[in-house]
């Protein structure tokens, strides 16, 4: 989380963007007025930020990725530091959703008609993925630049895409996955599509910093945005052998231990179980209310789904990390990470069979215990 | 080691130790002494070598290869080995067996043959190799021009120079796929005469191909010899791939001048290949019949896409029960007033069942209920013909539906909402309350007649209506996995989409009820909100007008 | 290995329990859940004896141990409702657990299923037998 934008307080922004010759600071100024616009839910303002500068002549791409894409950054980060509700993001999300869709509209209609498209391109999400705005983004970006793009949007189920490619024989897929335990699925699609003949370029941030489970899951290309994606796509991504089907095991022979088989299956009882014990351990949650308990019981579910997918890809970072980002999600809703211990506890005394979870959870453990107790999202505390 | 029996000689050394018969024997010997003379040698083995009779020198008669093991067998501790060479057009295999007095009787193998054989049986090996691997590739895709690229790609780089696939003409032009070795196939469709080239349109007939030696390279027609192939074809197989009774297509296989022409074997070969991707191609074709079927007829069953209608905004979401269907028991369409003054009828309903059989039922209702749009006045009528429609003896697959009829008056927007047995619309208030209409009513379609008491619901701005079949509330899962979503949660999901577009209420509805389900099977789920914008929405959205926006 | 009981595993497996009581009556207990893939079962059961020459007077579907009633089970249900109309039986709907009342007054079928257990409808059905087939001969047959 790096890239912050622009302390949002001038809200004056709006008026002035299209004035000015468009430029970088035209798109500070713009991002300003979308973000301020969104935060409102107020839909036309949202909008007009965005056309008074492309009226003003700026390049679609710069818009979409340095001005929607980055305000979209900043609605995440608003919420993480807990300043803007889950509902907020999903207002927010929609109105950026319709801005592009109008701003397709609107390039297609620019465009010239006899320009020769480039290869055409399948944009989908994993099934189960949820978080379609980074893929929608990447499919105007790539029509923007020529190709022919079919994006079928969030939660794909893998026979829909395959059958989808059947029909159409695209040159590539670019797969669009945002949480880590969509992993197993995604490899489920990305050996589904490569059996096909079509090779797959994995984006999103389920695929690590590194682009790695990507890598691990056999992906033929990964890129770490929009516009590495549409550069790697400009270079070619070649073919894989058609008809090499790979089952799982072949990519990922740590899973012939069958941990991650178990835990996955049993996620529904493992969490039943720590919520049990819990509440032995802690007297205080007996007296939680049902909403409540039913918030633990999600922390406790993620917990075992992370788990799953660290246990799928062999990487205990997986876990750490996410046990990492919790830590501050909470601590920046004043509950200090320390919370997160016992259900680890409870964990490890459940799965002691299972050697790998139980190194996992203890390394996850260690992490949350080398925290401080220091916020580690900007400006929390102040305004939370 | 042998004994010959009946010895009639009594020969030096060794000789006399494998008796005489060695001279009849049928494969060439001869026997060398240590100083690299010839002893003896059989007639076979003079016959083999003419010059190789006794008191001749080894180096002087025999090829280097088998003097040279001679003289290695002498001056090595060990025991000589056998040693392989050409002779003349032959290959021999020549066997030593050492005396004690240090003479070696060289028998000579003739193993030409068998090494032809293991050549072929290597190649066949190959082939059988190259058709496993051919076959998985050519099936891995049900595309057809995709199909058509794999099999020139792989024709191209294991049978000829240049390969090019001609299917039927779909009306006047042919589509030709055409590679040279091997690099990626270039399509194009053209309008072509098969009979320019021997043996093509008997081949897109089903005849048997004629012999590749029938075929004269130069009468080719240009487009014929695909771009990129250099230098004047010297041979050409034509071989049809065969397909589901009727040809597939025609396979045009082209080597250069300067290669070795197509043999008889590589006919056949060529043949077999080409039945292989017949029967890929096939299937694609058949598959992008029935799917291309399958979704003209599905056109009608599939969810609409939704719009703004005067002022109010429709979206919609629906997940089947199961992933590999896109239609199921659940159903929504909207209905705009003919007249600008009129109510608009949103409907949303659920009938018993799943997949194609329900799906074709919900096709019905959808039907049933457009032409039933001018009694939209009145729902309780207008339930009761469609009760009467839907009503038969043979079964009682029902539906549930909630019927919502929408005028936007100003700031205020009308609705009147009616359930048919269907969970009652929730109401999404700007204070962030959440209220269920006050309508309930009969199940249609099963019973002989039916009730329903509407409700009237005013909305302000920013205020939504949301209609929802029992697939959410029902969906099981949580974080204990076997908890039903609930009508609690789904309130509490909508309690703050006060003021969200239309579509943003639905994609949480879908999120929060996909994410509560997890990987879990569920039944068909579909939600379709009704909201009032404050009063400005992007037009462009609805896909029919041109501009970005209104204010 | 730990041993962490299978979410995948199936829930109480569905059945039926038929009983005949004294004075033709007909008790089916159902157990588990009835939906698109039991309801068949139910369906079957219930006709054997509606559509057999002697149906019987009453037809329990005792509910007590029915943990779901999906959409296919409630048309399941009507359509035993129908049947045991054309046979003259009575059909009650015992021991019904929450979500069942719930999904009969939902769907408003609730004072149709109560109708039939007093025996009267909207449709006319004979009420109990004529006298004279009460007595032992074999009552008329029933169409369908």
């Amino acid at each position: 989380m790096t890239q912050a934008l622009d302390p949002p307080e001038d809200a004056a922004a709006p008026a002035s963007a299209a004035a000015r010759p468009p430029g970088p600071d035209s798109l500070v100024a713009a991002r300003r007025a979308l973000w301020h616009a969104v935060r409102d839910r107020d839909e036309s303002r949202a909008a007009r930020s965005v056309f008074d500068l492309l009226d003003a002549g700026a390049d679609a791409e710069d818009v979409l990725l340095g001005v929607i894409a980055r305000v979209q950054f900043t609605v995440g980060e608003e919420w993480a530091a807990g300043r803007l509700s889950v509902a907020a993001e999903h207002a927010a999300t929609a109105i950026h959703d319709r801005i592009i869709a109008a701003m397709s509209h609107r390039e297609a209609e620019a465009r010239p008609a006899d320009a020769t498209p480039a290869a055409a391109v399948t944009v989908a999400c994993v099934d189960g993925e949820w978080h379609s705005l980074p893929a929608r983004i990447l499919a105007e970006v790539l029509r923007l630049r020529g190709h022919r793009v079919d994006f079928l949007g969030a939660q794909v189920p893998t026979p829909h895409l395959v059958a989808h490619l059947h029909h159409t024989a695209p040159a590539a897929v670019a797969l669009s996955s945002s949480i880590p335990t969509r992993l197993p699925a995604a490899h489920a699609a990305i050996t589904a599509v490569q059996a096909v003949g079509i090779p797959v370029l994995a984006g999103g941030a389920a695929f690590g910093p590194d682009g790695r489970y990507a890598r691990l899951l056999g992906a033929d290309a990964w890129a770490p945005d929009a516009r590495g994606a549409a550069d790697a796509l400009a270079r070619g991504v070649p073919r894989p052998a058609a008809g090499a089907v790979r089952q799982t095991i072949d990519d990922l022979p740590h899973l012939a231990d069958q941990e991650f088989t178990m835990v996955s299956r049993s996620r529904g009882q493992l969490v039943k179980n720590t919520m049990a014990a819990l509440e032995d351990r802690l007297p205080a949650m007996r007296a939680y209310t049902e909403a409540q308990r039913e918030r633990t019981a999600e922390d406790v579910a993620h917990i075992v789904e992370f788990l799953a997918a660290a246990l799928y890809t062999d990487d205990s970072g997986l876990l750490t990390r996410f046990l990492d980002w919790t830590g501050d999600i909470l601590e920046a809703r004043g509950v200090p990470a320390r919370v997160l211990g016992p259900a680890l506890e409870i964990l490890q005394d459940e799965l002691k069979d299972f050697p790998r979870a139980l190194r996992f959870l203890a390394e996850g453990h260690a992490a949350l215990d080398g925290r401080g107790t220091r916020p580690t999202i900007p400006g929390t505390g102040s305004e939370a | 080691m042998t004994t010959f029996e009946g010895a009639s000689r009594q020969p030096r050394g060794l000789v006399r130790h494998v008796g005489a018969s060695w001279m009849q024997a049928p494969y060439p010997a001869l026997v060398a002494d240590s100083s690299g003379g010839v002893v003896e040698a059989n007639a076979a083995a003079t016959h083999l070598f003419p010059g190789a009779v006794s008191g001749a020198w080894l180096d002087h008669v025999v090829p280097g290869w088998l003097a040279d093991a001679h003289r290695r067998a002498g001056e090595e501790g060990q025991p000589p080995r056998p040693v392989r060479g050409r002779h003349e057009d032959l290959t021999l295999e020549a066997h030593p067996t050492v005396g004690t007095d240090g003479d070696i009787v060289w028998w000579l193998v003739d193993d030409t043959d068998r090494l032809l054989a293991e050549t072929a049986l290597r190649s066949e090996r190959e082939r059988t190799a190259f058709l496993a691997d051919a076959s998985s590739r050519l099936l891995a895709s049900l595309n057809v021009p995709r199909c058509m690229e794999v099999a020139v790609q792989l024709a191209a780089s294991h049978l000829a120079d240049a390969a090019l696939l001609v299917m039927p003409a779909a009306g006047r032009r042919h589509p030709i796929a055409a590679s040279v070795g091997g690099a990626p196939a270039e399509h194009s469709s053209a309008r072509i005469d098969p009979s320019a080239v021997t043996g093509l349109s008997e081949a897109l007939q089903g005849f048997p191909p004629v012999p590749s030696r029938w075929i004269d390279p130069a009468t080719l027609p240009d487009w014929a010899v695909p771009e990129g192939f250099d230098g004047p074809a010297g041979s050409v197989v034509v071989t049809p791939l065969p397909g589901h009774g009727i040809p597939a297509g025609a396979l045009i296989l082209l080597r250069r001048g300067d290669h070795a022409a197509f043999d008889a074997s590589e006919e056949v070969f060529a043949r077999v290949f080409a039945a292989r991707a017949g029967a890929a191609l096939s299937a694609a074709r058949m598959y992008a019949e029935q799917a291309g079927i399958t979704a003209t007829l599905m056109v009608e069953l599939l969810p609409p896409k939704l719009h703004p209608v005067r002022g109010v905004e429709y979206a919609g979401g629906y997940r089947a029960s199961r992933d590999t269907e896109r239609i199921g028991g659940d159903f929504y369409d909207v209905h705009p007033g003919a007249g600008s003054d009129q109510e608009t009828l949103a409907v949303l309903g659920d009938v018993c069942g799943k997949g194609l059989d329900a799906a074709v039922l919900t096709g019905k209702i959808r039907t049933t209920l457009q032409a039933l749009l001018p009694l939209a006045e009145d729902h309780e009528k207008l339930l009761r013909l469609l009760n009467g429609t839907l009503l038969t003896g043979r079964h009682t697959r029902y539906a549930t539906l909630v019927l919502a009829s929408v005028r936007r008056e100003g700031r205020v927007t009308r609705l009147r909402l009616t359930s048919a047995g269907h969970p009652r619309p929730l109401i999404v208030r700007r204070s962030g309350e959440v209220e269920e209409a006050d309508t309930a009513g009969t199940l249609i379609g099963a019973l002989p007649d039916v009730h329903a008491r509407t409700a009237e619901v005013l909305l302000q701005p920013g205020e939504a209506c949301l209609l929802y079949t029992d697939g959410i509330t029902e969906a099981k899962g949580g974080p204990l996995g076997d908890v039903r979503f609930g009508t609690r949660r789904l309130r509490e999901a909508v309690a703050d989409c006060a003021g969200m577009p239309a579509e943003a209420v639905v994609e949480r509805v879908q999120m929060l009820a996909a994410e509560w389900v997890g990987g879990r099977p569920h039944d068909d789920m579909a939600v379709l909100a009704i909201s009032v914008p404050h009063s400005t929405h992007l037009t462009a959205v609805d896909g029919r007008t041109p501009g970005r926006y209104t204010t | 290995m730990t041993t962490v009981p299978d979410d995948t595993a199936p829930d109480e497996t569905f059945g039926l329990e038929v009983t005949t009581g004294e004075e033709r009556d007909v008790r089916v207990q159902v157990r588990g859940d009835l939906d698109h893939e039991t309801a068949e079962e139910l369906l079957e059961a219930a006709r054997a004896h509606l559509r057999s020459d002697r149906p019987p007077r009453h037809l329990h579907l005792d509910c007590a141990r029915l943990t779901l009633c999906d959409s296919m089970g409630l048309a399941a249900l009507l359509l035993i409702h129908r049947h045991a109309l054309a046979a003259g039986t009575r059909l009650h709907l015992d021991n019904r657990p929450g979500m069942l009342e719930h999904l009969l007054e939902l769907t408003g079928t609730l004072d149709h299923f109560a109708q039939a257990e007093k025996g009267g409808d909207d449709r006319p059905a004979h009420e109990d037998p004529p006298p004279h087939s009460a007595a032992g001969s074999p009552p008329p047959a029933h169409p369908g």
